[in-house]
């Protein structure tokens, strides 16, 4: 029987990601740069309401449920990638952990960077020196590349696991359902109020960001 | 330092073939010597000229950068620095009618390392003409400056990045580093 494991929240923060992350590549390399900056915003609400429902959201998505020491990762190795608990395993976590805080660095230093004619800058631009802020957009430009790497390897591992050992990651992040053994607990999931809750802080910090973060500039 | 004695070397040959056909020259006056030719408004520049060119006009676009980023700065701010938006935008009007005369032929990717586009040679009219417009366009907002009114100064540093782009888009190849 099917049973949840991801709630509409996280598969929702997923899948814009991956929408927003494509985009936001394409406006870079086709000199697209407001519609960059929007997009950059729109990751920024969605990594802020991904940390909040990292401690107020379902079971499953929760970092106390997933970010788990070196240990664990071996011995769910040794286990042959097996793990008696519903969501990320420990080492598909090390790649949410990894993919968040590199994703966090870019758009970080995306509200830092300006492009090189002057005319479009992060919101946050204005606060560092031009120099500081050429420094920033070099960073935001070369950590790219190892974003492209990292979400090369999450691509391969969700292959792997499919050819390898026969698992269907891809269908449960899109229906939020999935065949648990007998005996796992399954998603235990938030209220909505709690995803409106999350929604809305993020949307305020992404709001007060855009606007320059007030009252830090003059 | 091989090279260097390369050049030396070639320079000299190069000096010697010159003085040797001089008397030729003074004799007949329809030949241009080499050095009216040299000056001459089409031809192309030595390659020590051309990389001093190509340098010269990276640095006057790496200065427009920097004004641009300063004024864009500036504006964001809830209370405009005008007199800094003002003597920006003076670099800018000033330095805008000097870059188009250091993109002559033979200054291209060919010479040496530059982002300009081999477009810039085979279009030189549309070159011109995008030149002209941004010279315009930064002598305007160089004027809506000097009036400190903050929606005619947004609006025509708008123009002045249009301008920009029109040419980046078409003659400037992307980053590579």
């Amino acid at each position: 029987m099917k049973q949840r494991v991801w709630d509409l929240p996280t598969r929702l923060f997923h899948w814009a990601l991956v929408v927003l992350i494509g985009l936001a590549w394409w406006t870079a390399e086709t000199g697209r740069n407001s519609l960059h900056l929007w997009l950059g915003y729109g990751v920024l609400f969605l990594l802020l309401f991904r940390i909040l429902w990292g401690f107020l959201g379902s079971s499953t998505s929760r970092f106390s449920a997933f970010v788990r020491g070196p240990r664990a990762v071996a011995e769910y190795i040794r286990n042959r990638f097996r793990w008696p608990l519903a969501g990320h395993a420990p080492l598909g976590a090390l790649s949410v952990i990894a993919l968040l805080a590199l994703l966090l660095v870019e758009v970080g230093t995306g509200l830092f960077a300006a492009d090189e004619d002057g005319f479009f800058s992060g919101p946050l631009a204005y606060l560092v020196s031009i120099g500081a802020s050429d420094r920033v957009t070099g960073w935001h430009e070369e950590l790219f590349d190892w974003l492209l790497i990292l979400i090369g390897l999450h691509v391969a591992a969700i292959l792997l696991y499919r050819l390898a050992l026969g698992r269907n990651l891809v269908g449960p992040m899109i229906t939020g359902k999935a065949d648990l053994p007998r005996g796992m607990e399954p998603m235990r999931p938030a209220t909505p109020i709690v995803a409106i809750f999350c929604s809305l802080v993020a949307l305020a910090g992404t709001a007060w960001i855009i606007l320059g973060a007030p009252p830090l500039g003059s | 330092m091989v090279a260097k004695s390369a050049y030396a070397l070639c320079a000299i040959v190069l000096l010697a073939g010159c003085k040797a056909q001089e008397p030729a020259n003074q004799a007949n006056t329809v030949i241009p010597s080499a050095e009216t030719h040299n000056t001459a408004n089409n031809a192309p520049p030595t390659h020590e000229q051309a990389l001093a060119m190509m340098k010269q006009r990276h640095d006057d676009m790496e200065a427009f950068g920097d004004e641009t980023k300063k004024i864009g700065n500036a504006l964001k701010s809830s209370s405009p620095d005008i007199a800094a938006i003002q003597q920006s935008a003076a670099k800018i009007a000033g330095l805008a009618p000097k870059i188009q005369p250091l993109f002559p032929a033979g200054t291209g990717p060919d010479v040496g390392k530059t982002r300009a586009k081999p477009e810039i040679w085979q279009k030189p009219e549309d070159f011109a003409l995008k030149a002209h417009d941004f010279g315009q366009a930064a002598d305007q907002f160089n004027v809506a400056a000097k009036t400190g009114d903050l929606s005619q100064i947004n609006a025509s540093f708008a123009a002045l990045g249009k301008s920009c782009k029109a040419c980046h888009d078409l003659y400037r190849a992307p980053k590579k580093d």
